[in-house]
C-alpha cells in the first residue's frame, strides 16, 4: 500500500474504529437500561399475575359449586394448581422491604387454597352451609390477595424509587453524552481531517511552487519537501531533474561561450589577413621580383645584398603564408632571425641581438607570426629612436609544464598603465602598428594566444622606465584546447 | 495563514473542552451504576424469622408511637420481624379486616389491641384459635373467656380509674357532682376506669356521679357536654374516661366560664391533654407505659412462641401507671 491510500485508510479505519465503539457503548447502556425495565416490569407482571389466577381459581371454585361436575372440578384443579405454581416463583421476588409482606402474601395465597378446599370438601359432604361460608373466606382471602399485590408494588416503588430514579437521569445522561460525544467527535474529525488533507495538499502545492519557480527559469533553489508519501519520491525526481537541467543549461552556456570566443578569434584572424593583404601590394610579383634580384645581386658578386634580398623574400614567403595554422617554434623562430638579419642589415651595430634558447622546446605548437611581432615592437621602441642602439635579448626556457619566451629590450621601458593595458588586451590608441612590418599589433599578438592556449596569464610584462621592457610568453607544452586548435588548424 | 492559524487553535481548544465536557458526562453515567441497588437484594433470613403483627385502631398516635419504639426495639433483639397494622381513627371494620388479614397470612403471633365486640371475639376465638395463632391484647383488654388471648399486656384500668378517683377525692374534698364522660362505644376498658372510679367514690355520700355517654364524634361529645352543663350547671368535676373528650370538655367550659374552678381528670397522656395539664386547665390525669407495653408483649409473644414462658398469665401483665397532676407537669 503507498503512502496517499495507507493514509487515507487509516483515516477511515479510526473513523469506523470511533464510531463502532460508540455504537458498543450506546447499544450496551441501552441494553442494561431495557434489561433493567425488563426486571421491574416482569415483577409488577408476576405479582399481578397472582392477582389474576387467585380470581380465577374463585370464579372455577363459584363455577364447580353451582355445577358440580368433573370437568368444573378439574378446572378448578388446574386453576389451583397454577396459582400454587406461580406462588413458588413469588419467592424471587423477595427484596429486604418487602420480606415480611412477601411471606404473608404467599401464606395468604395458602389459606386462599386451604378454603377453597374446604369448601370442596363440605360440598363433597353435603354440607352446603359450611360450604358455602369457606366460599366467602376465600372469597374475602382473595381480596386481601389483590390488596396485597397492591401494596406489594406500592412496596416496590418504594423501594427502587431511587434506582427508578437513577434510571430516569442515566437516560438523560446518555442523552446527554451522546450530544456532547458528537460535538466533540465532530470537532474532533474536523481537526483531524484538515490536518490530514493538509498532510497531502501541502507537498503538492510546495511542489507547485518549485514547478512555477522551475517554469519561470529559476533553477538554483532547491526543491525540498518533508513527506512519507509518494510526494516526496516525486519532489526528490523533481528535483534531480532540477539538477540535470541546471547541468545542461550551464553546459549549453559554456558552449555558446566558446562559439562566442571561436567566432572572434575568426574575425581577428579576418583582420590579420585584411591587414596582410593590404600591405601587399602584389606578394607574389614582389616575392618573384625580390627572388631575382637576389640572384641578380649574387651573379654580380654582391653575395651579402643577395641574402638580404634573400631573407625579405623569406619573411614575405612566411607573411604570405595562411595566418590561420598554429606553426612551430622554430618555424617562428626561423622567422624572427631573418627578421633581425634585415634590421641589422639596417641598423648595422646599432643593433644587438642575443639570443639563448633551450633547443629542446623548439617543437611546441604556437600561433603563426606571433613572436616577430614583439620583436618588432622592441626594435621600434627600442633600437630605432635610439642613437647609440639598442639590445634584444631573446629566451627560450622551459618553466614548469610551459615554454616561457621572453623578448628584454634595453629601450625606455613602458608606463605600467600601458603594460596593464596591452595585458588586457585594450586597444591601443597609437596608431595601430606604426611601421609594422605585417601590420599586426600587439594586441592582436595576445588575443591570439589567448585564444590559442586558453589561458590568460600568456603574457606578462615587466618594464622599469627607463630600464628597458621584458616581455614574456607562456606558452604550455601540451594541453591546448584542441578543439581551438582544430578550429585554428582548419583554416 | 493567520486567520487560519486561529482557527486551528480555537479548534483545538474547543475540542479539548468538548473531550472534558465528554468524559465528564461519561464518568457521570458510570458513577450512578456503581450505587445501583441489586433488584434481588433477598433478605437472608426472609421468612424463617418470626412475624409478628400488631395491629391497632389508633395508628400514627403518640401512644402507639411509642408502643412501636418498644415492640421494635425489643422485636430486633430477639430477632423477630414485626410489623405495624392499624387502622386511623377507629375503623373498625377496617381494623377487624387486618386481622383476618393476618390470620390468612399464618403470622406467628398477633399483638392486637383489644376490641370488645362479638365479631372481635368470634376472629380471635374461632379463626386465630383455630390456625394455631397465638393472640395477645395490649393497652385495652377483653375478657379472656371469650376472646381466648392468651395475655395482657397494658396499664390495669381498674386500678387507673381507682388513682384519678383518689386524686379526685383528695382535690375536690368529699362532696359535689362529678361527671363521667365515657364514649358509647362499650370498650372493656372504660368500663374498666368506670368500675374503679365507682369503686372510690362509693364510700362518700356526697359525691354524686353523673355517668354521660356520648358518641365518638366531635359533634356528638360537645353536643353531650353543652346537655350537661345546661342540665347540671352546679357540676364540680369532670372525668373524661375516654381522654379524646378531654380538650372538647374544657372547650366547652372555656366559652362559659372559667376553666380553673372545676376538676377536670383525664386518662391517657397525649400532647392535647399534656398541654392542658400544663396550661393547668387539667388538674391530673393517668399515664401509661406505652413502651413497656410494646417491648413486654412482644418479649412475651417471643417466649411463649419459643416454649420459655408456658402458659402466659391469664390475668395480664400490668405495666406501671401514674397520676400525673397540673403542678408535676410545669
Amino acid at each position: 500500500m503507498n503512502g496517499i491510500q495507507r493514509k487515507i485508510m487509516s483515516l477511515s479505519v479510526i473513523v469506523l474504529f470511533i464510531m463502532v465503539i460508540i455504537w458498543v457503548v450506546l447499544t450496551y447502556y441501552n441494553q442494561k437500561t431495557q434489561e433493567q425495565y425488563n426486571e421491574v416490569l416482569q415483577r409488577y407482571l408476576r405479582m399481578n399475575e397472582i392477582t389474576n389466577l387467585s380470581q380465577q381459581s374463585v370464579a372455577d371454585l363459584n363455577v364447580y359449586l353451582s355445577q358440580p361436575s368433573a370437568t368444573t372440578k378439574s378446572a378448578f384443579n388446574g386453576a389451583t394448581a397454577r396459582l400454587l405454581n406461580a406462588k413458588a416463583g413469588l419467592s424471587t421476588l423477595r427484596t429486604a422491604n418487602n420480606s415480611f409482606t412477601l411471606t404473608n402474601y404467599m401464606h395468604m395465597i395458602e389459606s386462599l387454597v386451604e378454603a377453597e378446599q374446604l369448601s370442596v370438601m363440605f360440598q363433597g359432604q353435603n354440607n352446603n352451609e359450611l360450604s358455602s361460608a369457606r366460599f366467602e373466606e376465600a372469597t374475602r382471602i382473595h381480596t386481601y390477595i389483590s390488596e396485597t399485590t397492591l401494596s406489594l408494588i406500592d412496596q416496590d416503588l418504594k423501594t427502587y424509587d431511587r434506582f427508578y430514579r437513577d434510571i430516569m437521569v442515566q437516560s438523560s445522561m446518555l442523552k446527554r453524552l451522546g450530544i456532547w460525544l458528537l460535538t466533540f467527535l465532530t470537532v474532533t474529525l474536523l481537526l483531524f481531517a484538515y490536518w490530514f488533507s493538509r498532510s497531502i495538499t501541502r507537498p503538492i502545492q510546495q511542489l507547485t511552487v518549485a514547478a512555477r519557480e522551475l517554469a519561470r527559469g529559476k533553477f538554483d533553489n532547491r526543491i525540498e519537501i518533508r513527506s512519507n508519501d509518494e510526494i516526496s519520491f516525486l519532489a526528490r525526481t523533481f528535483d534531480r531533474m532540477r539538477v540535470n537541467i541546471n547541468g545542461l543549461i550551464s553546459e549549453m552556456q559554456q558552449k555558446a561561450q566558446l562559439e562566442l570566443e571561436l567566432q572572434e578569434s575568426r574575425l581577428l584572424l579576418k583582420e590579420s589577413q585584411l591587414r596582410s593583404l593590404q600591405s601587399q601590394i602584389n606578394p607574389h610579383f614582389l616575392f618573384n621580383t625580390l627572388d631575382t634580384l637576389s640572384k641578380k645581386a649574387y651573379l654580380d658578386g654582391s653575395e651579402e645584398t643577395s641574402d638580404l634580398i634573400a631573407s625579405v623574400a623569406g619573411l614575405l614567403r612566411y607573411n604570405l603564408r595562411r595566418l590561420d595554422r598554429s606553426v612551430t617554434l622554430a618555424e617562428e623562430l626561423n622567422v624572427v632571425l631573418k627578421y633581425i638579419e634585415i634590421q641589422q642589415a639596417r641598423f648595422t651595430d646599432r643593433l644587438t641581438f642575443r639570443q639563448q634558447i633551450d633547443h629542446t622546446l623548439l617543437d611546441v605548437r604556437m600561433p603563426c607570426l606571433t613572436l616577430q611581432p614583439i620583436i618588432e615592437n622592441a626594435v621600434i621602441h627600442a633600437v630605432e629612436p635610439l642613437e647609440e642602439g639598442g639590445t634584444i635579448i631573446f629566451r627560450v626556457m622551459k618553466e614548469g609544464d610551459s615554454v616561457r619566451i621572453e623578448v628584454e629590450d634595453s629601450g625606455e621601458g613602458m608606463a605600467p598603465e600601458l603594460a596593464k593595458r596591452i595585458v588586457e588586451e585594450q586597444t591601443l590608441e597609437e596608431p595601430a602598428a606604426i611601421g609594422h612590418s605585417t601590420g599586426i599589433g600587439f594586441s592582436n599578438v595576445v588575443r591570439r594566444l589567448r585564444l590559442f592556449t586558453g589561458r590568460d596569464d600568456v603574457i606578462e610584462i615587466v618594464s622599469v622606465v627607463p630600464h628597458g621592457t621584458k616581455i614574456s610568453l607562456k606558452i604550455p607544452l601540451a594541453g591546448r584546447r584542441e578543439e581551438l586548435a582544430e578550429a585554428h588548424d582548419r583554416r | 495563514m493567520r486567520t487560519r492559524t486561529i482557527a486551528i487553535a480555537a479548534l483545538s481548544i474547543g475540542c479539548l473542552v468538548m473531550l472534558y465536557f465528554t468524559l465528564h458526562t461519561a464518568t457521570g453515567l458510570m458513577a450512578p451504576n456503581k450505587s445501583e441497588p441489586s433488584l434481588l437484594a433477598a433478605a437472608d433470613d426472609g421468612g424463617r424469622s418470626l412475624r409478628l403483627v400488631v395491629i391497632t385502631q389508633e395508628l400514627d398516635t403518640p401512644f402507639w408511637l411509642k408502643f412501636k419504639q418498644g415492640a421494635d426495639r425489643s422485636a430486633a433483639a430477639n430477632g423477630a420481624s414485626l410489623e405495624m397494622w392499624g387502622t386511623y381513627s377507629s375503623d373498625r371494620i377496617e381494623f377487624l379486616k387486618k386481622i383476618e388479614i393476618a390470620i390468612a397470612s399464618k403470622v406467628d403471633g398477633i399483638i392486637v389491641q383489644g376490641l370488645d365486640t362479638p365479631e372481635f371475639t368470634n376472629l380471635t376465638k374461632i379463626k386465630a384459635a383455630g390456625s394455631g395463632i397465638p393472640i395477645i391484647t395490649v393497652a385495652n383488654d377483653v375478657p379472656m373467656q371469650e376472646s381466648l388471648r392468651r395475655t395482657y399486656v397494658g396499664s390495669d384500668h381498674r386500678e387507673a380509674g381507682r388513682l384519678i378517683a383518689r386524686q379526685l377525692v383528695r382535690q375536690m374534698g368529699a362532696s359535689g357532682k362529678v361527671v363521667l364522660m365515657t364514649s358509647d362505644e362499650e370498650e372493656d376498658y372504660q368500663s374498666q376506669r368506670l368500675g374503679g372510679i365507682l369503686q372510690v367514690l362509693k364510700p362518700y355520700p356526697g359525691i354524686e356521679t353523673i355517668n354521660v355517654t356520648s358518641g365518638d364524634s366531635r359533634d356528638a361529645i360537645v353536643k353531650a357536654v353543652d346537655n350537661i352543663l345546661n342540665n347540671r350547671p352546679d357540676a364540680k368535676a369532670f372525668i373524661a374516661v375516654s381522654a379524646a373528650h378531654a380538650g372538647i370538655i374544657i372547650q366547652q367550659i372555656e366559652r362559659r366560664s372559667r376553666v380553673e374552678p372545676y376538676y377536670i381528670y383525664s386518662f391517657d397522656d397525649n400532647p392535647e391533654t399534656m398541654t392542658l395539664l400544663k396550661q393547668n386547665k387539667l388538674d391530673a390525669l393517668i399515664t401509661q407505659s406505652p413502651e413497656r407495653m410494646g417491648e413486654l408483649s412482644v418479649e412475651l409473644m417471643v417466649d411463649w412462641l419459643s416454649g420459655k414462658t408456658v402458659p402466659l398469665r391469664p390475668d395480664g401483665y400490668f405495666t406501671d401507671i401514674r397520676v400525673l397532676k397540673a403542678e408535676d407537669a410545669e
